[in-house]
């Protein structure tokens, strides 16, 4: 009853309106929303859920807050002719939906009409398909999309008996407060109603505006930018020193998102593929620093850099398949002692591990399609196997910690699960190799293919067991996609090794 | 002798080829748990013999190829280190594996348990009159195998680890061919254009495990005797009719002519005549039974009566093998059916064929054996164990999913397919169960079990959660799992262990790190000397 006083109350003065933004606007980026189990900005929360429904960050010239916001108000039943589209890319969902090759997208309001015959072609679709996975993401979108559109996916804080209640925009306003305001005074009522959510809320818990300054930073573009300008201080202008301030201004970079990411979430940033990919970046480059350093190798550093190139574009542009979204942890996981260190150490051996292999196939590549001397491929086969060394060491570590973890938390050191038993697989790889090179039974151009090759089972165990065996204790990290990205990484580095192995040979008999 | 052995095994060549079988069959174990479940890859490869025989190769190759290089030299030192402490490792897993206990607890609220429930399967058979209880160990294999066991006239023979049941039609015996030719069983497909369904109903008293009637949804289906048709075709005006079940015909009452006359509370009946003078009761809107003085059904009547009215007022269909009725347009039709010839039903688009139909079978659930498939960490099919036996030359089936009871020796003996399990020193209470879930949100936070247990000093109360284990007594319990009992009430599972091998593999692990730290801080100097001759060679 109070809500359909509410509509009939607000529908007077915004209807003139027509179709203005009403109190929607940039400035309430900084309100805090309660959604998927945490406090965030709505800033984030109206990016990711914008993004989500229309695969971008804004719709044209209005930003993801104001669309949100207006989309959010149709909650109130009121006029709007603000619509989002829905893209549409399978071909199948496309020719049901009978939209254009052109231009496939589909409004929101299309789709919500069409859910029952989407739910029917759902459930005719026995088997797992990509038409089955198409239909599923277009009803995820159409459920999400809804619960905006009814004005219920917005949360309000609000002080109820002196705790933090958080109230469905629809709910949100006292509509006796509202019927005392008048024309456009109404509306910046509501705005400043809405404005006293953050002061109430932020002096309680003001995490959420910290997340505000991390999401509007946009560190990991400028840990690229830094990223590429370390490796073209080095590679253009011959200037190591440069090359190294860049990149210690990157390692700050990274520190600071890594800081924040922890301070936002409270635990350590290693618990979805998006931070493990950022985090086996940034050990890398914290291995390359100390070892460069160590070993007096500038080399190091350089790999590093270039497998950070790799990670960093992956967190930008792979965002279908890494998402970076900040959600609370599963209950076996709430222990940050082991989490932050065996979870780490994995992931920081993998980046130890990536070394190795950037070498092992820029030597690959150089005498496939370049030269290299016996002495240069000698010396850098063994700042491969440095890098081995220090993966494999770190690797079992971190397997151990596991085991101990899983021997704490579930009653057994070790049970054959698959990420588990992965991570084991890529140790019995590693440590053949090794025993194959320390006592020279493998020769250099076998060993330098060997190393190039294992990185595949690296591969497996941190993205195949998530993509293509989806099974097990470990289910915490699973994505959806991703196997296309897993199986094109395969094919191309069999390529490199074949092409590789078959120009040596021409070479030999030439 | 001894070294040339020793030498073999402790070669490069043969840990390579130990690591890379050992590697190999750990890849297809992933696979084959992703595709068919954690219990089948550990029965296929991670338990099974050959593959603890290669663990086994990979101890020898680890302990020859150290004793080789002794007495010790210093360059080495990282080297032992690492290959005894996995030797360590090796010893503190036999350990856990040959003592070690791994089971589950399942705890109810507020009722005491102490049965640690293991992984093994066993066959449990329980002699009702003499209170004797044997069990007998499955094999813990992947694939179906035949125990060949006998055990006071009862043999064992094929168990199936993972299976499922299929529906066979065997023939009558001899007892049941000379009677009754109405005791029919049919199989029928429903469809319309959203769902199917394929149904068998038997009225043959020896399909054990089919039924004379099924509900679908709204739908009630009844299969029944083949004489009972033509009387569904009569348009009588009570629209009742009796069924003699020894002489396999139906009449009406206006047929023999019999008076329907009705009670104070307006319910109907009528008396009936046996041919021995005998006079019998119905209460058709009561029960079909003819009723005694007080109301009681005299089941063993041969006589029975039927208001078609009563199910005139919801759907229900009713088969008779080759025959159908049902109540629609204010009328009941009564139509063949065949599987050539579908019936159009009046709800929801429903039709209706038959697909067999047999007098001198029957049709009887028997378990195969399937390779498992599993989805969502949840096998969802091949779940089913069973074990064939045979007893006085008469073969049976048990499951895990229904134990069988047989009178054998005039003793009543039921047999199950069940976990092992072992008894607690110690009782254990669930005084409560706790899910707390993120903020606004159903998905859970934390599981927690408020447990009592009590012990010879008296009772005690613990919290167990996830990464916060109680350990009593050598035995340790770990939060694992939950499951609801009503709507607010939940009950624990908790996983209990004992791992004397502890110790033992910490140990190993902690050297493992220490020996491959010292070992790569050896090697370091190589490096140097490589970067000296490639700095001369590029000088030069």
């Amino acid at each position: 009853m109070k809500n359909y006083l509410l509509v009939l109350l607000l529908s007077l003065p915004l209807t003139v309106l027509g179709n203005t933004n009403y109190f929607c606007q940039n400035a309430l980026d900084d309100i805090p929303i309660q959604q998927g189990g945490r406090v965030m900005p709505l800033y984030v929360h109206a990016k990711e859920s914008i993004k989500f429904l229309t695969g971008k960050s804004s719709v044209g010239k209005v930003s993801a807050v104001e669309a949100y916001c207006l989309l959010s108000i149709k909650g109130f039943g009121l006029p709007q002719s603000f619509e989002i589209q829905a893209p549409i890319e399978h071909e199948k969902l496309k020719d049901f939906l009978k939209l254009p090759d052109r231009h496939p997208k589909i409004s929101f309001d299309q789709l919500v009409l069409k859910k029952r015959d989407l739910i029917r072609q759902y459930q005719m679709e026995k088997e797992e398909s990509s038409y089955k996975k198409a239909l599923n993401k277009a009803l995820n979108r159409v459920k999400i999309y809804q619960d905006i559109a009814a004005g219920t996916n917005w949360t309000l804080a609000k002080p109820i008996d002196n705790k933090v209640s958080w109230q469905p925009f629809v709910n949100f306003f006292d509509a006796q407060a509202v019927m005392a305001q008048v024309g456009a005074a109404r509306s910046e009522y509501l705005y400043r109603e809405i404005v006293k959510s953050r002061d109430y809320y932020a002096p309680i818990n003001g995490t959420f505006l910290l997340e505000l300054k991390y999401a509007k930073a946009h560190l990991i573009g400028w840990a690229l930018l830094f990223t590429l300008l370390a490796l073209g201080a080095k590679v253009l202008f011959k200037n190591p020193k440069i090359s190294l301030g860049f990149t210690i201004i990157n390692i700050v970079i990274l520190t600071v998102f890594i800081i924040l990411r922890v301070l936002i979430s409270g635990r350590a940033p290693v618990t979805n593929m998006y931070e493990t990919v950022m985090f086996s970046g940034y050990g890398a480059l914290l291995i390359g620093m100390i070892v460069g350093h160590f070993k007096k190798e500038f080399i190091f550093v350089m790999i590093a850099l270039a497998y950070n190139v790799l990670t960093l574009m992956m967190l930008i542009f792979a965002d279908g398949m890494l998402n970076a979204h900040i959600s609370p942890l599963v209950p076996v996981l709430r222990d940050n002692f082991w989490l932050s260190t065996h979870v780490s150490c994995i992931i920081i051996s993998y980046g130890a591990l990536a070394l190795s292999w950037i070498l092992a196939n820029g030597i690959i590549i150089r005498k496939t399609f370049f030269s290299i001397s016996k002495q240069d491929e000698n010396y850098y086969s063994e700042l491969i196997y440095t890098c081995l060394k220090i993966g494999t060491t770190l690797l079992a570590a971190g397997i151990i910690l596991g085991g101990v973890w899983a021997d704490y938390s579930w009653g057994r050191f070790w049970g054959w699960d698959p990420k588990e038993t992965w991570s084991l697989i890529v140790l019995c790889i590693y440590i053949a190799i090794l025993h194959g090179r320390y006592t020279s039974w493998i020769p250099n151009k076998r060993f330098i293919q060997l190393v190039a090759a294992a990185f595949m089972s690296v591969m497996m165990a941190w993205f195949g067991v998530n993509y293509i065996l989806a099974t097990g204790l470990h289910s915490y990290g699973f994505s959806q996609g991703g196997a296309v990205f897993l199986f094109s990484f395969f094919a191309i580095q069999i390529a490199i090794i074949f092409v590789g192995s078959n120009f040596g040979k021409k070479k030999k008999i030439g | 002798m001894w070294k040339k052995i020793e030498k073999k095994l402790g070669n490069l060549k043969f840990a390579v080829v130990v690591i890379g079988l050992f590697t190999l069959a750990m890849i297809v174990g992933t696979f084959v748990e992703s595709y068919q479940g954690t219990e089948f890859a550990n029965r296929l490869i991670y338990k099974s013999v050959p593959f603890m025989i290669l663990q086994f190769c990979m101890f020898l190759s680890i302990y020859c190829a150290t004793t080789l290089r002794l007495p010790p030299r210093k360059k080495l030192y990282g080297f032992y280190l690492i290959h005894s402490a996995l030797i360590i490792t090796f010893a503190g897993s036999f350990i856990t594996w040959y003592a070690g206990v791994d089971g589950n607890i399942t705890l109810y609220p507020n009722s005491p348990s102490k049965k640690i429930s293991l992984s093994e399967d066993v066959l449990k058979m329980s002699y009702h009159g003499q209170g004797k209880v044997v069990t007998f160990a499955l094999p813990a294999n992947a694939f179906a195998s035949n125990l060949n066991e006998v055990y006071q006239g009862i043999a064992l023979n094929e168990y199936l680890p993972y299976s499922e049941s299929k529906t066979q039609w065997v023939a009558n015996t001899n007892s049941q061919q000379g009677s009754d030719q109405g005791l029919t069983s049919s199989s029928y497909f429903i469809s319309n254009s959203n769902v199917s369904q394929e149904f068998t109903l038997s009225i043959n008293p020896a399909a054990t495990e089919f039924q004379p009637a099924t509900e679908m949804g709204p739908l009630s289906v009844y299969y029944l005797h083949q004489s009972m048709a033509p009387c569904f075709q009569e348009t009588n005006p009570s629209g009742l009719f009796f069924w003699d079940s020894e002489k396999n015909i139906c009449f009406t009452p206006e047929e023999r002519k019999i008076p329907i006359k009705e009670v104070n509370s307006k319910k109907r009946f009528l008396a009936l005549k046996d041919e021995q003078g005998i006079v019998s009761v119905y209460f058709p809107e009561v029960s079909p039974w003819p009723l005694t003085q007080d109301l009681k059904n005299i089941q063993k009547s041969n006589t029975r009566i039927f208001s078609k009215r009563v199910f005139q007022e919801k759907p229900a269909l009713f088969l008779f093998g080759k025959k159908l009725a049902f109540f629609s347009d204010e009328q009941w039709h009564v139509q063949q059916i065949s599987k050539e010839k579908s019936i159009d039903l009046p709800w929801m688009g429903f039709s209706l064929s038959l697909l067999r139909h047999e007098h001198a079978l029957y049709p009887e659930r028997v378990p195969h054996y399937i390779t498992p498939i599993q989805k969502n960490n949840e096998l969802i099919r091949g779940a089913q164990k069973a074990l064939s036996l045979k007893v006085q030359d008469k073969s049976y089936w048990v499951t895990d999913q229904k134990p069988i009871t047989l009178l054998i020796d005039e003793d009543k003996v039921t047999f199950e397919i069940i976990k092992k399990s072992i008894n607690l020193p110690f009782e254990f209470n669930l005084t409560r169960f706790q899910m707390n879930k993120d903020p606004g949100t159903n998905n859970p936070a934390s599981y927690e079990s408020f447990v009592r247990l009590f012990t010879k000093d008296g009772p005690e109360n613990h919290h167990i959660y996830m990464n916060n284990p109680l350990k009593h007594r050598g035995f340790t319990f770990y939060q694992a799992s939950y499951f609801p009992v009503d709507d607010t009430n939940f009950g624990s599972v908790l996983s209990a262990n004992v791992d004397q091998g502890r110790p033992i593999k910490y140990l190993g692990s902690l050297l493992l790190v220490l020996g491959a730290i010292w070992h790569f801080h050896l090697n370091k100097r190589n490096l140097n000397k490589l970067k000296l001759k490639r700095q001369k060679v590029a000088s030069a």
